[in-house]
């Protein structure tokens, strides 16, 4: 079946798949602890009638029972040496049970183990797996492929180059859902965009869950897709009865949900766990008079990593691409990308999108290192470090190829030039594993001074890509910075190459910025102004240091000058709340309100200051405790009370609190106002065996500010000390921290001592595993949280 | 699966309002101005980037029954009146446990030292529910990949600690997953070191 005879299937109509086989077999007598796949071979009749079954209840498309039949997946029954055989009697079984218009779809999926960095199974080694599958699927006559029920989109990405590198028959990829991600954490999106630029014909979700919370997974790929979109859903959720697993929707109810899949989005619809013929021949009576949604056929400009997808478009945000991962005039990141050493990688990848970057550049280039190592080594690091999609910044086409193959989501190659080999070589790269580029206008006769020598190879490169079907929405031209140190009319140039892509062409733009400065002062000045005039003329995106904050702010308001940033709303949410002081640091802005406001506030950083105003207009420092800040902490607590805060605010309260303490006490001591202000003394610890402190550090600081004198004792503290301490400073209260049932005890023992001893103090308990019962056992008083310790602190002592 | 499996890297899907709810937010009654709960997401975020997750499963065959006790392939004896309820109708019980890294704590006791607590306790927050949401990840990846055989788990796990499941039976978790490879390590109290660490069992039903 060609991907044209693929197609030609959704004409204006709903596409029909099987539904769930395992259940059909485990009631033709398949036991459990078999392989399913083996069973079925050596069972052909029970499957060929499985099969028919489909084939007579309306199904367009049938999958093979291949489902586990990777050679992986077989070495778990020892059978990984019968792959292409077993696979290859499946296949010719489902021909066999097919009618002249049903299709076959060679079924591939999980191989069991996750892959690298989740697991322990390498990419080439799942890769190969599935390619034996895969040989023996065609050699069993499949009209097409379907990689289904797949957890991470990586293991989607190799079973789908299997099959890509061993024919050109279409390939369907679903991937299971557990609300809004995949379960190992892959948006809708970024598995639409990932999976159709790589190759896929049609994409969607299966098994996951019933079909009304896969509504919202196909909602949200539909606006993106270029490819049919496929919903298998199970039958609802299983449930043991009698011994055994049902699901609890019927046929009638499963197939009721047709009509909102097909309004969704979807092209294609099965069933999957739990749905047997009776659910697909109700499915085909709902979607005869159903046809495919119109789809809105603008292009995007999507580059995604497995986790987040973004688009680039000169009327979207401005897209700033990182540039520090590149070793060039770095002697650090060299040294380290020299001894293998990933750490720096890591923190600069971490920084760069602290900073704002949405796309980070990645460039190995070190001499004497092997680059292909390296940058797969930096794309591996970058991944498992942050979710921004990559942009890879390499001229080596090996290098490039072991890094695009690996990288789990759809990447930018950086760059493809009008050299004849770079087009050669890298367009067909590109297109293989389905990456976006940035076209370099320069060719083999060198780099073009002006605009229009410059558009003209960008038509070039154009044209040789669209062979290739590629359109403009994967291409960024870069509008080639020179520097003006040389020649001063060379930025002029560029902004018109900028200008003639966003507004003629319509293709997306970008520029190493900090080229233009090169040899002059100053360079910063240079670079803010020249990133604003090429955004004025239609930028789409730069390279550039996000750790420059300057340059930060400079793209946070030509956003808002070029209406890119809708409302403000990016720049309000980052600048709201926050002032420059005279030094250039942002602060909060505090003026304005009340000492007794700030305390309500939590605002530590105000809170000092509001003090000494007070302090400077005459107010007594004991009255600014008693009127203002004793009843801030207090309305603070009946806040929390009343679960109008949460606990952060409470702490938060307490922090300002004893911030504003600690400016009033020498005023206290100096005005002999301090005497005895405090509550009561407390001896609080963890204790012995116990290593949890911060609920214990809660409690004391809340004490603290309540107006106790609270002398924190830390964790894992031995009976003794606390009982010594207690008495060497005659403490009202002993209060004790455990979390756990097997530290508890020690509570016992430091009361045993309190008794032996004849003190008189109070025993107050908390922690998770303790309750009201528990502490009147052994005589002590029980806090449930850091507040209601606080509230019978007061009590006890009073 | 019988064999132990370890996930690394992990990036589990995780419910934000779970982490407000151990916080006391209470979604009808709690006031927090935008600003305020941009800070929480930031710290949530902080939490989620320096958290190194990894978790380890491993199936067993459940030999019998005896309420309160359960007894595993290998011996162990598990004791908990709700445990054996909840494992009632399984012949296998999935075993598993997550652990978020000692970096993380190290960041929240820097936290409290810098006297930002209020932080430290956002962090904390997050950083038991993200481990713990790791266990979720576990559980659903273990239901998928036993459902084409008509199996699947229990919806709730319990962890040792859990009502009359004893804490002290983390020592035989420790020593079934092989804590030490995951860079754990128990105290004589029971105590699991780093502290975001956290063991748990469910039941496979079906065939």
């Amino acid at each position: 079946m060609t991907k044209k005879e693929f197609r030609k299937l959704f004409n204006n109509r709903i596409v029909l798949l099987d539904g769930g086989m395992g259940t059909l077999l485990q009631e033709a007598g398949m036991p459990g602890g078999v392989c399913p796949e083996k069973w079925a071979a050596e069972n052909s009749d029970l499957l060929i009638k499985a099969h028919r079954n489909y084939v007579e209840a309306g199904s367009d498309i049938i999958y093979t029972f291949t489902f586990g039949a990777n050679r992986l997946k077989l070495s778990d029954y020892g059978l990984s040496d019968e792959t292409v055989e077993l696979n290859r009697t499946l296949a010719q079984i489902a021909r066999k049970a097919a009618g002249r218009n049903t299709k076959i779809a060679g079924d591939i999926s999980s191989c069991g183990s996750l892959l690298s960095p989740f697991g322990d199974i390498d990419f080439e080694t799942a890769v190969d797996s599935f390619k034996a599958q895969v040989k023996g699927l065609l050699e069993g006559g499949v009209d097409l492929f379907v990689i289904e029920t797949m957890m991470d989109l990586q293991e989607a990405r190799a079973a789908l180059i299997a099959v890509k590198e061993l024919c050109d028959l279409p390939v369907m990829v679903t991937m299971t859902f557990d609300g809004p991600r995949t379960i190992m954490g892959s948006d809708p999106v970024s598995v639409l965009v990932t999976l159709q630029s790589l190759g896929a014909d049609a994409v969607g979700c299966n098994c996951s869950s019933g079909p009304a919370e896969m509504v919202e997974i196909i909602e949200k790929m539909k606006p993106y897709a270029k490819v049919p979109l496929i919903a298998k859903p199970n039958a609802g959720k299983p449930t043991l009865k009698q011994g055994k697993t049902v699901f609890n929707m019927d046929a009638g109810t499963f197939a009721s949900y047709a009509g909102t899949l097909v309004e969704a989005g979807a092209d294609a619809l099965g069933g999957c766990c739990g749905t047997t013929p009776l659910f697909i021949e109700k499915l085909k009576e709902c979607t005869q008079s159903l046809r495919p949604v119109q789809r809105e056929t603008k292009p995007y400009s999507l580059v995604c990593s497995n986790r987040e997808t973004v688009e680039i478009h000169p009327s979207l945000p401005f897209t700033v691409i990182g540039e520090r991962l590149n070793p060039t005039g770095k002697k650090a990141l060299k040294e380290a990308l020299k001894n293998g050493d990933m750490e720096l990688v890591a923190e600069i990848a971490r920084s760069q999108v602290e900073a704002g970057a949405r796309l980070l550049d990645i460039n190995a280039g070190v001499a004497g290192i092997d680059e292909k190592v390296t940058l797969e080594a930096m794309v591996r690091t970058v991944c498992n470090t942050v979710s921004v999609p990559i942009v890879l910044d390499s001229s080596n086409a090996e290098a490039l190829e072991s890094a695009l193959r690996i990288y789990p989501g759809r990447a930018i190659i950086n760059s493809i030039s009008g050299e004849k080999e770079k087009i050669e070589k890298l367009l067909p790269l590109a297109k293989k594993y389905g990456a976006m580029f940035i076209l370099l206008p320069v060719n083999d006769q060198g780099v073009p001074e002006t605009a229009e020598e410059r558009i003209d190879i960008v038509r070039e490169v154009y044209n040789e890509a669209k062979k290739f079907g590629f359109g403009k929405e994967d291409i960024l031209v870069d509008g080639l910075v020179m520097t003006v140190a040389s020649n001063q009319s060379c930025a002029v140039e560029t902004l018109k190459v900028i200008s003639w892509c966003s507004k003629r062409f319509k293709v997306n733009t970008t520029i190493g910025l900090s080229n233009v400065s090169f040899g002059l002062p100053a360079r910063e000045h240079i670079n803010a102004s020249f990133l604003s005039m090429a955004v004025a003329n239609g930028l789409s995106t730069a390279i550039l240091n996000p750790n420059n904050e300057s340059m930060m702010q400079n793209v946070r308001a030509t956003d808002v000058l070029m209406a890119r940033d809708l409302d403000a709303k990016n720049y309000i949410d980052f600048y709201s709340g926050q002032t420059k002081s005279e030094n250039n640091t942002v602060k909060s802005q505090a003026s304005g309100k009340t000492l007794y406001d700030l305390i309500l506030a939590g605002d530590r950083d105000a809170v000092e200051e509001a003090v000494r105003q007070e302090l400077i207009a005459g107010r007594l420092a004991k009255d600014i405790m008693n009127m203002v800040l004793i009843p801030a902490i207090q309305k603070v607590g009946e806040l929390y009370e009343k679960k109008e805060y949460f606990l952060p605010q409470l702490i938060r309260g307490a922090e300002a609190m004893e911030k504003a303490m600690k400016v009033l006490e020498p005023e206290l001591v100096k005005n002999s106002d301090n005497n005895n202000h405090h509550h009561g003394i407390i001896v609080i610890a963890t204790v012995k065996g116990d290593v949890h402190d911060i609920g214990k550090n809660i409690v004391a600081m809340l004490l603290r500010n309540y107006g106790f004198n609270v002398i924190d004792l830390g964790k894992d503290v031995e009976a003794n000390h606390i009982i010594e301490t207690a008495k060497k400073h005659n403490a009202d209260i002993i209060a004790l921290s455990a979390l756990m049932t097997t530290t508890m005890n020690q509570m016992k023992v430091v009361k045993k001592l309190m008794d032996c001893e004849g003190m008189t103090c109070r025993l107050m308990v908390g922690g998770a595993v303790l309750d009201n019962s528990y502490a009147e056992s052994i005589g002590a008083y029980y806090a449930h949280d850091a507040y209601r310790a606080v509230k019978l602190a007061e009590e006890l002592v009073k | 699966m019988h064999e132990i499996k370890v996930l690394k890297c992990l990036k589990p899907v995780y419910n934000k309002s779970l982490i407000l709810s151990r916080l006391g937010y209470d979604k009808k009654r709690t006031v927090l101005s935008g600003e305020a709960m941009r800070e929480v997401e930031r710290l949530i975020l902080y939490t989620e980037k320096n958290l190194n997750l990894k978790a380890a499963y491993r199936v067993m065959d459940i030999i019998r029954i005896d309420a309160p006790q359960v007894v595993l392939s290998d011996g162990t004896v598990l004791s908990g009146m709700k445990l054996s309820e909840l494992l009632k109708d399984s012949k296998e019980a999935l075993i598993m446990c997550a652990t978020g890294g000692s970096k993380i704590m190290e960041l929240i006791e820097r936290l409290q030292a810098e006297g930002k607590m209020s932080e430290a306790a956002i962090v904390d927050a997050a950083a038991s529910e993200i481990t713990d949401s790791a266990l979720d990840l576990v559980m659903n990846m273990v239901g998928q990949y036993l459902r084409p055989k008509g199996q699947f788990l229990t919806k709730m796990r319990f962890s040792p600690g859990y009502g009359d499941f004893d804490i002290t039976q983390q020592r035989d978790f420790y020593r079934l997953l092989d804590g030490e490879t995951l860079g754990i390590s128990i105290t004589d109290t029971c105590m699991l070191i780093p502290e975001k660490s956290v063991f748990a069992i469910a039941g496979i039903i079906g065939k």
